[in-house]
């Protein structure tokens, strides 16, 4: 167990003492309000105004953007997480110490999910106060949606702590997590043009069926805990395999 | 405490390890030594359980090497080649880190973190973040990483790689300190490191154990250079080169006279190839040249100075290498 603990601050820490990861966060928050305050939600089935168009006291325009942000931001948080480990070949000496495979992977998942919800917060914490002084803001659709965005965003991690384990250049790690996270944000957005018998299956693989049309708009649902976790266990797990998989490479 | 047996691993088409068995007793320092790609790595790979093995297995302290063991990676530190460490890193955040790896709680992690730190001289550049540090600084952060623990055997794999002359007798003077307590596995390219610091060296080439000895054991089993000076007595003036060649090449072990030249004031220098290994169960072959010592004296010569001359161990090492892979060769033909 402290050893899961050691990693989880390690990659914590690394995160908070990094000024490209800080930046990275900054610019999530200032785009992510920025789009809620100026340009609304534009996009797909779900048209929103901005809040000073609209002037409604609720936060799921910022919301409706979040699995979109993600694609862009949490792969920058994933990047360097396995590919660094591989390039600096501190890889090696992580399966020489006493802590499986399987905790460190968790560890490093724990860390990034933590630095992600403190981004989160950062993002979405002051938008809900300035709303809130103007308007009469429900703060149940806030934590529902918060706490999905979290649950989104650690499925998203998962998948890019794999890819980063695939890759020796944070690079090309960053750049397959954006891909295969743009591809299901994309798919969300297809299904309207899609024939009815993909549509289906479509929409329930994206997370528009699972934050978008649920927990952005306060509908907290045991499916999208079902949804999230499985991408989730999926991606650890896969991550995992790989990793002590190169014991016997 | 180290034990491997019939250690066999391939990488696809390639055999990097084909049956290497060993055992190393507690409180040693042995080397182990062979050309690029000869299985050293390997070998230390799997003794740390990074790698699990196609074939064969190694015991730490009785415990067998498995991946999901903890306990037996626990008796090991392991200071890998080129040294990889977070660089971003403080040096004491670092080794707090490794301690918090290796389970300890707070205030053990304390403890050992300090002892590590004054065991390497890196007390200075604690704070200071690793990245920043010299090559030397940073090797000795990186064998600190691997003492945490206390752990009972050390495995290092070229941990001189790089260093400059002074700091490379640094790592030697604590490489034998460790070794009076631990039993420490050295890999190396520098002949005279294994030298300096093992008493023991396993040699590997193209996956397979070649030799297993004392580093002067293994020198002695091949032929060498003895430099005689010797003063004539005076009614010997007149004696030719020729005749002190024979004289010298009847001392038992003299195999070949090399050279005979002559020095000036009855003085003469004779060169010639001996076996070490003669009449005697000395590591240094002492008796050999007491022999050719006790020929001169018996002629009513005097002995001026008498020596081995070039580094034996890296002849036999070389020889040991070359005749593996001569004896490789037809065999890799053989096969379609």
């Amino acid at each position: 167990m402290r050893g899961l603990v050691a990693i989880l601050r390690r990659e914590f820490a690394s995160r908070i003492d990094s000024a490209s990861a800080l930046v990275v966060t900054l610019v999530f928050a200032v785009v992510a309000q920025g789009l809620f305050f100026l340009l609304g939600h534009p996009v797909g089935t779900l048209q929103l105004p901005s809040f000073w168009e609209g002037s409604t006291a609720s936060l799921q325009v910022v919301f409706a953007w979040l699995p979109l942000l993600f694609v862009g931001f949490v792969p920058a948080l994933t990047m360097a997480a396995w590919a660094d480990e591989r390039a600096a070949g501190t890889e090696e000496l992580l399966l020489a110490w006493p802590v499986s495979g399987a905790k460190a992977v968790c560890a490093k998942f724990l860390g990034v999910w933590l630095f992600l919800g403190l981004a989160l917060l950062i993002t979405v914490v002051p938008l809900a106060l300035v709303v809130a002084s103007l308007g009469d803001l429900d703060w149940n659709v806030v934590g529902c949606g918060l706490f999905g965005a979290f649950l989104l965003g650690g499925a998203c991690a998962a998948i890019g702590l794999f890819l980063s384990a695939l890759f020796r250049e944070q690079l090309a790690a960053y750049l397959a997590s954006v891909l295969v996270l743009g591809l299901l944000w994309i798919g969300g957005l297809l299904v309207p043009s899609l024939p009815p018998e993909w549509a289906e299956f479509v929409y329930y693989a994206s997370p528009y069926a699972h934050f978008f049309d649920s927990a952005a708009r306060g509908i907290l649902d045991a499916r999208d805990l079902v949804y999230h976790g499985t991408l989730m266990i999926a991606g650890l797990t896969a991550n995992t395999l790989l990793v002590e998989g190169r014991r016997w490479k | 405490m180290i034990h491997a047996s019939g250690l066999y691993k391939r990488y696809g088409d390639l055999v990097a390890l084909d049956g290497v068995s060993f055992e190393i007793a507690r409180g040693s320092v042995v080397g182990l030594l062979g050309p690029n790609g000869a299985g050293k790595s390997t070998t230390m790979k799997i003794l740390t359980g990074t790698l699990v093995p196609d074939g064969g297995h190694a015991t730490i302290d009785g415990r067998q090497v498995l991946p999901g063991d903890a306990e037996s990676r626990r008796a090991v530190g392991y200071l890998p080649e080129s040294t990889p460490l977070y660089r971003s890193m403080r040096v004491d955040g670092y080794l707090d880190f490794v301690a918090g790896m290796l389970g300890l709680g707070r205030a053990e992690r304390k403890r050992e973190v300090a002892r590590v730190i004054g065991a390497c001289r890196i007390g200075i550049h604690a704070g200071r973040a690793i990245g920043a540090l010299s090559k030397g600084y940073r090797q000795r952060v990186g064998l600190a990483q691997a003492l945490l623990g206390d752990p009972k055997v050390l495995i290092l794999d070229e941990p001189t790689s790089g260093l400059d002359p002074a700091e490379v007798v640094h790592m030697r003077e604590l490489v034998k300190e460790l070794g009076r307590e631990k039993t420490v596995l050295l890999s190396t390219h520098v002949l005279s490191e294994i030298e300096a610091t093992a008493s023991r060296v396993i040699i590997v080439a193209g996956g397979q154990l070649v030799a297993d000895g004392h580093p002067l054991q293994l020198a002695r089993k091949k032929s060498a250079r003895l430099v005689l000076l010797m003063r004539l007595g005076v009614d010997d003036m007149g004696v030719t080169h020729e005749e002190i060649g024979r004289e010298l090449y009847d001392a038992a072990g003299v195999k070949e006279i090399l050279d005979v030249s002559d020095l000036g004031g009855g003085v003469k220098r004779c060169a010639m190839r001996v076996e070490r290994s003669v009449g005697s169960d000395s590591l240094h072959g002492e008796p050999v040249a007491e022999l050719v010592a006790a020929r001169v004296v018996k002629r009513g010569w005097h002995v001026s100075e008498l020596s081995w001359d070039g580094l034996d161990f890296e002849a036999a090492f070389l020889e040991l290498v070359a005749a593996h892979r001569a004896a490789a060769l037809p065999n890799q033909e053989a096969k379609p």
